[in-house]
């Protein structure tokens, strides 16, 4: 204190915290000791007896895992079903979240120069170019909040058993992010070469066509694959839930105690999701 | 124009109350300081920018009552060349020049053209007259600056419109290709019969090649009249507090610095 009473002027740097910085830091501290206590997370739980039993029968179970020709032919067709989900999937949340990304989209819809509003424009006609806006967003909001699996569950209920309702969750829940993520790559855009195509009389459509789509392609197309690269690791969760895929033989051979066709399928799971990983990064290095 | 005044959001008044008549045919020059609202200026005789105050006449009509299609019409018939940036980068030259088309190409036609160029001879027409037919097939932003505003130049003459706005189109290209780039816009201009306004900070172009030179300083126009009359005085009263260009002494008046628009 003597220091800063000193030398008035100057910006102190050894500064004390402020007293909002020590109330945050006491929060944080406190919150995650109210996460520990509430989660009940005891460590020592995770190498009891008991714990180490089971743990050492599943591990012990997933050796060998099951390599017998008849599995591998048997689990072909629920890695291709999960793979055509994340694929139909992917593309049902482009065809969801498009158009829903473009009412998302505030310089489509009620701000910069492709928008800019005259000072006389009545507030009805205002509220009229914000409101697109707010409801794709709302839509979009709550799309995104509702997580995939229980998206799942939901349609589970209501279309059966199936890779169908794996299609319709990954396409809403994955629609939502997809239509959010688009609307601000679309936002981000140069708006100069936008304002010089309106000046020729262009519409915004055509502004959308020749300015922002051009312009935002290789974004759009690399947010796209990443999305699809995570629709196939949600596509074999899904099937937990009973939609259909490789997740749904993991948990039937789960509840079988069959830990050595567990592993099998987990392998399978890795190296689908590897694979896709490995092509989406292809093809983003070719677009960009 | 008449008492157009343009506030940006934030209070910024980058046009003040402005009362300028252009005729059909004319060839106009505005020079002023940057951030004098040349560029404002611009934007709001091209109709992209609605005004805060006044009314903005265009062959008789007041924009301000123009909406939707009769808007984009208007706009279609006043032709603008940016200072830079305005092309769409990743697209063909031969889009960006037959962009100037849009404002009468419906959605489909546009869409269609981007596989299957629609009107292409008008394309090809328009970059000849730009001296550069070869680039046609070439992206737009493997091309200097120089040929960019050839392409931006060829926009404009495709859409064909009445009036061409040119917002310092030199400003981004080598002193060289400066003089080429405003002779043929006063060129193109003269033989094709349209209004040209061009906006420019380098004083020697508007007094060699327009007729008219208007003086534009924090908003306000400070004098509209032909170069044959313009003092070296009142030109130094135009560019008081930043260093004139072109080369002349700059004044020793460090105190008045102009305010500058968001996007002058």
């Amino acid at each position: 204190m003597t220091q800063a009473t000193s030398l008035p002027a100057a910006p102190s740097i050894n500064r004390r915290l402020s007293p909002g910085a020590w109330l945050t830091g006491a929060a944080l501290l406190a919150s995650t000791a109210l996460a520990l206590w509430v989660c009940e997370v005891r460590p020592a739980q995770l190498v009891t007896a008991e714990a180490r039993r089971y743990m050492g029968n599943f591990i012990v179970g997933m050796f060998p895992p099951d390599l017998s020709s008849e599995f591998l032919a048997f689990i072909v067709r629920p890695a291709l079903e999960t793979i055509q989900v994340s694929v139909m999937g992917t593309l049902l949340a482009i065809i969801i979240g498009l158009p829903l990304a473009l009412g998302a989209t505030s310089t489509l819809t009620h701000q910069g120069i492709l928008r800019a509003m005259p000072g006389n424009l009545p507030l009805a006609a205002r509220v009229g170019r914000v409101l697109p806006y707010a409801l794709s967003r709302g839509v979009l909001n709550l799309f995104r909040a509702v997580p995939e699996l229980v998206w799942a569950l939901m349609f589970v209920r209501a279309v059966g058993l199936g890779p169908f309702p794996g299609v319709l969750a990954i396409g809403i829940a994955y629609g939502g992010i997809i239509g959010k993520i688009f609307a601000e790559i679309l936002e981000e855009v140069d708006p100069r070469p936008l304002e010089a195509l309106q000046a020729t009389g262009a519409s915004r459509f055509h502004v959308l066509v020749y300015g922002l789509v051009p312009q935002a392609l290789p974004s759009l197309v690399s947010y796209m694959l990443y999305r699809w690269e995570c629709a196939i690791r949600a596509a074999a969760i899904l099937g937990f839930v009973g939609a259909g895929g490789i997740g749904q033989q993991v948990e039937i051979s789960m509840r079988m105690f069959d830990y050595h066709q567990v592993v099998t399928l987990l392998a399978v799971v890795f190296v689908m999701v590897a694979g896709v990983d490995a092509l989406s990064a292809v093809l983003r290095r070719r677009v960009a | 124009m008449e008492g157009v005044t343009k506030v940006f959001p934030g209070g910024v008044e980058a046009v003040r109350d402005l009362n300028l008549a252009v005729k059909r045919g004319e060839q106009v020059a505005i020079i002023g300081p940057s951030g004098a609202g040349k560029t404002t200026l611009l934007r709001l005789l091209n109709l992209t920018l609605p005004p805060s105050a006044g009314r903005l006449w265009v062959d008789g009509l007041d924009s301000g009552r123009l909406k939707g299609r009769g808007l984009r019409h208007m706009r279609s018939r006043i032709g603008t060349v940016y200072q830079q940036h305005n092309l769409v980068a990743r697209l063909t030259v031969v889009h960006n020049v037959l962009a100037g088309r849009l404002g009468a190409w419906s959605v489909p036609r546009a869409l269609w053209s981007l596989a299957f160029p629609q009107e292409l001879e008008r394309a090809v027409q328009a970059l000849e007259a730009v001296a550069i037919p070869e680039k046609l097939a070439a992206r737009t932003d493997e091309l200097s600056g120089g040929q960019q505003q050839r392409v931006a130049i060829a926009r404009v003459l495709v859409q064909d419109p009445e009036v061409i706005l040119a917002d310092e189109p030199i400003a981004s290209v080598d002193p060289a290709v400066a003089d080429d780039l405003i002779r043929l816009f006063v060129e193109l201009a003269h033989t094709h019969n349209k209004t040209l306004i061009v906006n420019l900070h380098a004083i020697e172009f508007a007094l060699k090649y327009f007729p008219r030179v208007v003086g534009l300083r924090e908003g306000r126009i400070v004098f509209d009249t032909t170069p044959a009359r313009l003092s070296p005085r009142v030109l130094e009263e135009l560019y008081r507090g930043e260093p004139a260009p072109e080369g002349s002494e700059p004044t020793d008046d460090p105190s008045h610095l102009t305010p500058c628009g968001p996007l002058d």
